[in-house]
């Protein structure tokens, strides 16, 4: 029964020329920075700009942050949600809606009146605070997608059963959750860190206006008004966003290894 | 057991209220708020102005027709890298590149698609010198809906991708063994088994689409700023910008944002909800 | 309020030949020494390139090192600088801005909203008093006419006045620097086309603009995308309408890839003024003191102007001759600034409302 996988090719290729083609037409352009010549100055001038590995790797803590307290508090929310309340569904559904809807300027400006040096919890007198409420800005961004991802790894396995066995042979619910449920939807999970990191990596109002050192923030600075460089660092960011996953992708190899994932 | 159930939906449910709805409940409430602080209907009604009811419905033709086609080319695509026995190089390669290219819009985004599809951009111009072809003669306009439709695509179809991988991994090589020993040819399978699993999962991601699509901004402004009427656009005048503004009337548009969203999720939950009364 | 040019030319050159006080003065020591106290100053939307502010902010800290800057968000508009002010109330962290820079029409409605505090600067009296409020809650910083950046490797004859744009020399070439129902440098733009085409200042020109523009669009002239260094540089938007600081930095950032000139039209010359404030929540006040002490002395009006930007203060610096003559080399030909128009903030005002309402029935939603 060999499939022809003459048709998966083909349609691989023709997605692949939409998506590349673009980036192509802007590589090429970050490389006329130069008369009637190819040329990295752009890039040059881009890595002399002070501060961009400490902006990236600021920025690459936050992201892993992000990702990991999303998941703390999506995974079991959106477990619970299946197994016990299904009432609450088109709640939680809308609510992780909302941040797609409501600027991001919107809700920094919201945090700083909630949280600043004259409020209850006033994350913004300190760094550590404000790095704090800027991970916290994050999971919200990233939320839409990180709950939507595991909702639907959790839709694919069978969540009943698999828990009504742990309960017998006498799990906890942590254990349930994280020995049980997690390594089964490893797939949805990493889905949800992918594009909780690439928000974070690119996300300029909310860091800025924290007068957080984000990755957003310095390419900003460097290529607002300058006409090569803007091109020069969407094709730089695009590439370590890209290997910083590609890594992720690798670390995941040696997640435990489930029947679902063949 | 009440209460257990609702143990492990808190943390979530603190986080988004701290989080998510207290800040949103700020901008909701200034929509009810007149200049000078007093309770005010106005707002609300000042919606009611030719330009900003055709800035809601192109958004809402915008977002449907990008989600639209990006959840089918995504899940076409999607099928492809997974289902289609490709190498698994190439599936780990599709699902980062995935990551990255959702997040990809905005002034990059639309830079990239005028160097490429612009009336100078890259593909333009390989096709009048090597097959003498003016695409813009032809009527196409990178400028226009269908322009802009296209760009959106670019982080809608990855989207998709990622988020039906894990649904599609879900679809158990037995069933279309066992569909095949009864003799369903694939597109039976798809159409009796396939589909209908895949169906809740597609109208989710759908909703997704829609959403992200809606509130998209910073695309649709780089690409044709000053030519497009976009609730986002309008709602960024009246909130930010150079001039003297109507926050009043900002919130109100956001508030308006909210309801549509609303909407259309609660039209998703309905259909699915038929959907999944079959499946447990 | 109605002051033209000329007439405030002769207004500070009596100011300076009257002045006693001398302008180059040094902030006070004792207002030093409080600022170095506070440690921080915290600005926003400050753009490295827009008027030189990077080197102004980098002569600043030169000048008083233990002082950090903190700069928030450079891509802010007036408008989110307003709302940074209002949501960091009773914030005293980095977060909150100690001062703005925001469009002329923004000075009079902060200091409604008490959201802006006053403080008159040592070199007050050079400042010209339509570009400054009576109390001292908001003055004006700098300002620049509305010129076109022509990519000239695309375009070969390079439009002179406003109405040249309307030739057919210019299809799918000519675009606005930002959104007219969002961005004060775009709305200048069409109140500037329409002065051109013979309007009143105000909402006669502005209505007079829009029907510009709407000419422009059906002629296939108007390209809709935003106009900005790349998109011109890449060949989508070979004119643009902005800034003559802007105009002049972006060329200069091109070096000659693409070549490119910058054009001030000769049948209208507008003027824009931005007004410094200090925020009325700022934590850090005296160091907001000093930094304002520091853009009006010369050493900062004179950073602002090696970014082609005209400071508030230029005549009275030209009277004194505290300009080096090279920077005035580098500048566009004086004749075209004298008969600039300065437009009041009723007129502005006005011109605004009938940009922003008729904007998109006259030339968007061109969008099917």
């Amino acid at each position: 029964m060999k499939q022809s996988r003459f048709w998966p090719w083909l349609i691989f290729a023709l997605g692949s020329l939409y998506f590349l083609l673009p980036l192509i037409a802007t590589f090429q352009f970050s490389l006329s920075i130069r008369r009637d010549t190819l040329s990295w100055d752009a890039y040059l001038n881009v890595f002399q700009a002070p501060a961009f590995q400490q902006t990236f790797s600021y920025s690459l803590v936050v992201g892993f942050a992000a990702v990991v307290v999303g998941v703390l508090i999506v995974v079991p929310a959106a477990y619970f949600v299946r197994l016990r309340a299904p009432q609450l569904r088109p709640v939680i559904e809308f609510v992780t809606l909302l941040p797609l809807i409501i600027p991001p300027i919107i809700l920094v400006f919201g945090y700083i009146r909630m949280y600043n040096s004259s409020s209850l919890i006033p994350l913004t007198n300190s760094t550590i605070g404000t790095d704090v409420l800027l991970t916290l800005a994050y999971v919200a961004l990233a939320m839409p997608y990180m709950y939507r991802a595991v909702d639907t790894g959790l839709r694919t396995i069978d969540v009943q059963t698999l828990t009504e066995a742990a309960n017998i042979l006498g799990a906890n619910t942590a254990t349930i959750l994280l020995r049980i449920i997690l390594p089964n939807i490893t797939v949805a999970v990493l889905s949800g860190a992918f594009l909780t990191l690439a928000i974070v990596v690119g996300e300029f109002t909310i860091a800025s206006l924290l007068n957080r050192p984000a990755f957003g923030v310095y390419m900003q600075n460097v290529g607002a008004n300058r006409a090569y460089e803007p091109a020069a660092l969407a094709v730089i960011s695009f590439v370590i966003t890209w290997a910083a996953m590609g890594m992720i992708q690798l670390l995941a190899r040696f997640a435990p290894r489930t029947a679902a994932r063949s | 057991m009440r209460w257990g159930d609702y143990i492990g939906v808190a943390p979530f449910l603190v986080f988004a209220i701290l989080f998510l709805i207290v800040p949103t409940a700020f901008l909701m409430a200034s929509a009810f708020v007149d200049r000078e602080g007093g309770f005010t209907l106005d707002n609300i009604a000042n919606l009611n102005t030719p330009q900003i009811l055709s800035s809601f419905w192109i958004s809402i033709r915008v977002s449907v027709a990008s989600a639209a086609i990006g959840a089918l080319v995504g899940l076409i695509f999607a099928l492809a890298v997974i289902r289609g026995r490709l190498p698994q190089a190439v599936r780990s390669t599709v699902l980062t590149f995935s990551g990255v290219a959702s997040q990809f819009a905005g002034i990059p985004l639309a830079f990239a698609f005028i160097a490429t599809l612009g009336r100078l951009g890259l593909i333009t111009w390989l096709f009048k010198t090597y097959l003498d072809l003016d695409i813009y003669r032809a009527g196409f306009n990178l400028l226009s809906f269908w322009g802009l439709t296209i760009t959106y695509c670019y982080f809608q179809i990855p989207l998709m991708i990622l988020i039906i991988a894990p649904a599609i991994d879900g679809l158990k090589k037995e069933w279309s063994e066992a569909a095949a020993t009864l003799g369903a040819t694939p597109v039976q399978f798809w159409r009796y088994v396939g589909l209908p699993v895949l169906w809740p999962n597609l109208l989710g991601t759908l909703s997704l689409l829609f959403a992200n699509a809606f509130g998209a901004i910073a695309t649709a402004y780089a690409l044709t700023g000053s030519s497009l009427n976009i609730v986002p656009i309008l709602l960024y005048a009246q909130i930010r910008g150079d001039v003297l503004n109507d926050p009043g009337l900002g919130a109100a548009l956001a508030l308006g944002m909210v309801v549509i969203a609303a909407l259309a999720n609660v039209v998703y939950l309905v259909i699915r909800t038929r959907a999944e009364r079959w499946l447990k | 309020m109605k002051l033209r040019f000329v007439t405030m030319v002769s207004a500070t050159a009596l100011v300076a030949a009257g002045a006693i006080a001398p302008a180059f003065a040094d902030a006070s020591q004792q207002l030093v020494d409080a600022a170095k106290k506070e440690g921080q100053l915290t600005v926003i939307a400050l753009p490295h390139d827009w008027c030189g502010y990077g080197a102004v902010i980098e002569g600043f800290k030169k000048k008083y090192p233990g002082i950090t800057v903190n700069e928030l968000n450079p891509d802010a508009g007036s408008g989110d600088e307003i709302e940074a002010v209002k949501a960091n109330k009773g914030n005293t962290g980095p977060q909150a801005p100690d001062v703005i820079d925001v469009g002329l029409s923004f000075g009079p409605s902060s200091k409604e909203a008490k959201l802006i505090q006053p403080y008159k600067v040592s070199t007050w009296d050079s400042i010209p008093d339509s570009a400054k409020d009576a109390d001292g809650y908001w003055y004006g910083d700098y300002y620049g006419v509305m010129a076109f950046l022509v990519n000239t490797d695309i375009v070969k004859t390079v439009p002179k006045t406003w109405a040249d744009l309307q030739k057919p020399d210019y299809a799918n070439a000519v675009a606005l620097s930002g959104d007219p129902r969002v961005a004060n440098q775009a709305i200048m733009s069409v109140h500037a086309a329409g002065l051109a085409s013979g309007g009143k200042l105000g909402a006669d020109a502005a209505k007079k603009g829009v029907d510009f523009f709407a000419k422009l669009n059906k002629a296939g002239n108007f390209v809709p995308v935003i106009g900005k260094a790349a998109p011109l540089a890449q060949g989508t938007t070979p004119i643009v309408t902005t800034w003559d600081y802007n105009a002049l930095s972006w060329r200069d950032g091109f070096n000659g890839n693409p070549k490119a000139e910058v054009v001030v039209p000769s049948d209208a010359v507008v003027a824009g003024v931005y007004v410094q404030a200090i925020s009325a929540y700022a934590p850090h006040p005296n160091a907001a003191k000093l930094w304002m002490e520091y853009l009006y002395s010369d050493e900062g009006q004179l950073g602002w102007l090696a970014g082609y930007c005209h400071p508030i203060r230029f005549n009275d610096l030209a009277a004194r001759k505290a300009i080096p003559a090279d920077m005035l080399a580098k500048l566009p030909d004086p004749a075209l600034y004298a008969k600039a128009v300065f437009p009041t903030l009723d007129e502005q005002a006005a011109a605004k409302d009938v940009v922003v309402k008729t904007w998109d029935s006259a030339v968007g939603a061109n969008v099917k």
